[in-house]
């Protein structure tokens, strides 16, 4: 069998004498059009190969090179030969390809599978192949990727490389994440991670989930918005389990009343007020020294923050801001980042805890967004997107018009905070930890779509509110839509906001 | 960012024959030109500029507020615009903010940033220029 690592190390120089580049380039796909792709691809499997266009989104950075997929163009009858076991490509097939593209604004891609047991590398035909098509597709649609794959199942497991011809150079493809039902999450990166000394320490997890779960844990990166109880309970249980990279956000610094829910913080931390996100650092490094990991002191959609959160495979929500969920629901609609939101909530009365709540909820790309979800208080998101000054002035018109005896609830609305203690984040955060170690290693999903339970009630009254996203809504013609569906934004960061700090481990 | 969102917004409105502009400040804003009023009647003029602030976080916030120019004699005469909601000032210009929220329990619906926009808010405006005291 391949590892990734030869797959990377047997790959031939990349073609047309053009420059290569050294941009990190990450694809990705998620349901349906997983589904949609690794059918098309493998419809003559194990021994012949088809193929399809792809149309793209992308985002690029100065390193980087994101790229999603966002439609699957496959072949229409007539379009690729069937009497041949190679992909050939009817001349119409691609030039309904090109044509699409003057009306769209997205990258255009071809896939094709290689037979079974067949390693995914670029054959002369195929340099061929990419050499005309980005020279074709560039007339067509300039200034955007040109972006080739090539899969095959070796030993059963999917395998994947691509390439992306992208502002005159070359790009090996370095990372894929492939969200699908079937499997969970798959993540492919050239050289995974080694387990190395954490074998020992991973020794039950192994024996629940078995060796393969170990190396996709450790090849994984998560990002975790949010480090307060409900996110450092949520890392805590990522960095005992081995996950290889951590990503970690949150705009605040801890304060004397976190202390009894914040895992790993010391009451220096208050004095010192220490950033949150820099407190998980230090804590998730305690517990694995070879976790690599990236804390910012930020938030949700900041330009530097979604850069970081593009580079992970998964993200968990632990926010109890609601414009960090509205911002982590765009994610998955756009960027095809899967996420699982979590929550908690305290209700009592005369003495007597009634309600303890907690809440979670899947955003996969294909889920109903947060809008569709009607999870929005449209007063509260706008008074925490406020200024102070703002918010100043807003609740000294609400006095005075108090004072008039009028109503103040368009100027200001006192929304009380949700009530909470250390074991119910807790729970909630390592919940949601759970989950997503469920989707790396593929061994166990979700089984909701927005889930509450009440963990002092008969049998914890659980519920799932199974919401069906609204056919007009945006998240329903934009997923994966990434930068070229910038004006389909839910949500934009306020000038206000400090800009974000970054630290990295090496 | 929400500028390419509101710019799309604004284009809707320009294709239609609205002037209006984006303008950037201490505090982003949309000024639409020349909306009609209903203040022939009473001596008032008969089209304003109007000024709406682009809310932090747009489009997740709401938009809310409307404002006209410092010394209007339209100030008056709609709905809020004697509860001043503060000065801005753009392009060398002085507006004063009313307390106008249609999308916040003043009439309209509730905000929708999937129906709702620049591009709907000039139907609150001009039914707010028409409802004069």
């Amino acid at each position: 069998m391949a590892t990734s690592t030869e797959l990377a190390a047997s790959r031939r120089p990349l073609i047309d004498g053009k420059p290569s580049g050294s941009l990190s380039v990450c694809v990705r796909v998620a349901e349906p059009e997983a589904s949609q792709l690794l059918s098309h691809l493998f419809v003559r499997y194990p021994s012949k190969e088809w193929a399809t266009f792809l149309r793209l989104g992308w985002r690029a950075t100065s390193d980087s090179l994101l790229l999603t997929i966002a439609e699957i163009d496959g072949p229409l009858d007539g379009d690729l030969n069937s009497a041949v076991s190679h992909v050939a490509i009817d001349e119409k097939y691609s030039l309904r390809a090109a044509l699409r593209a003057e009306s769209h604004s997205l990258a255009v891609g071809i896939a094709h599978s290689h037979p079974e047991n067949c390693k995914p590398l670029a054959s002369r035909i195929d340099d061929e192949m990419d050499s005309y098509y980005s020279a074709y597709f560039g007339q067509f649609a300039p200034h955007r990727p040109y972006v080739s794959l090539i899969a095959s199942r070796i030993d059963g497991r999917l395998r994947l490389t691509g390439r992306v011809f992208w502002e005159a150079s070359w790009h090996h493809v370095s990372h894929f994440v492939v969200q699908t039902d079937a499997h969970g999450i798959i993540v492919e990166r050239p050289a995974d991670a080694p387990v190395g000394a954490w074998r020992e320490r991973s020794a039950r997890l192994r024996s629940a989930f078995g060796d393969e779960a170990e190396r996709r844990l450790r090849s994984a990166t998560v990002g975790v918005l949010g480090a307060g109880g409900t996110g450092s309970a949520a890392i805590e249980v990522l960095a005992r389990a081995g996950v290889g990279r951590l990503i970690v956000v949150d705009p605040d610094h801890l304060d004397e009343s976190n202390l009894e829910r914040v895992h790993g913080s010391v009451p220096a931390d208050a004095r010192e007020q220490t950033p949150k996100a820099l407190l998980a650092k230090r804590h998730i490094e305690a517990i694995d020294p070879e976790c690599r990991v990236q804390a910012i002191t930020g938030a949700l959609p900041q330009v530097d923050v979604v850069n970081a959160l593009t580079q992970a495979d998964v993200a968990i929500g632990c926010t109890d801001q609601q414009h960090g969920r509205v911002a982590l629901s765009d994610m998955a609609v756009r960027y095809l980042l899967p996420a699982i939101d979590c929550g908690v909530g305290l209700e009592g009365k005369s003495g007597v805890v009634r309600g303890q709540i907690v809440q979670l909820v899947r955003f996969h790309p294909a889920d109903a967004c947060v809008l569709c979800r009607d999870m929005l208080n449209p007063q509260q998101l706008a008074r925490e997107l406020m200024s102070d000054e703002e918010r100043h002035a807003r609740r000294t018109a609400a006095q005075a018009a108090r004072s008039r005896g009028e109503n103040a609830n368009p100027y200001w609305q006192d929304i009380p905070q949700l009530n909470t203690v250390g074991y119910l984040t807790t729970v909630a955060g390592a919940l949601a930890a759970a989950y997503v170690i469920g989707w790396l290693t593929g061994r166990f999903d979700a089984p909701f779509s927005r889930l509450q339970l009440n963990l002092v009630a008969r049998e914890f009254d659980v519920t799932n509110n199974e919401q069906q996203a609204r056919k007009a809504c945006v998240c329903r013609r934009v997923r994966g839509w990434a930068d070229q569906a910038i004006a389909d934004a839910m949500i934009s960061a306020p000038r206000h906001w400090p800009s974000p700090t970054s630290y990295s481990t090496n | 960012m929400s500028r390419e969102r509101i710019e799309r917004e604004l284009e809707v409105l320009r294709a239609g024959g609205q002037k209006v502009d984006y303008l950037v400040g201490a505090r982003d804003a949309i000024v639409y030109h020349r909306l009609p009023t209903d203040g022939a009647a009473l001596g008032l003029p008969r089209e304003t500029d109007v000024v709406v602030p682009v809310p932090s976080g747009y489009p997740a916030a709401m938009i809310d507020l409307a404002g006209l120019p410092v010394g209007s004699p339209l100030l008056c005469r709609v709905r809020g615009g004697t509860n001043s909601q503060g000065l801005i000032e753009l392009d060398g210009r002085q507006w004063q903010l009313a307390s106008y929220h249609p999308h916040n329990g003043g009439g309209g619906p509730p905000w929708d940033q999937t129906r709702h926009g620049f591009h709907t808010y000039i139907d609150h405006l001009i039914a707010w220029l028409h409802r004069l005291n």
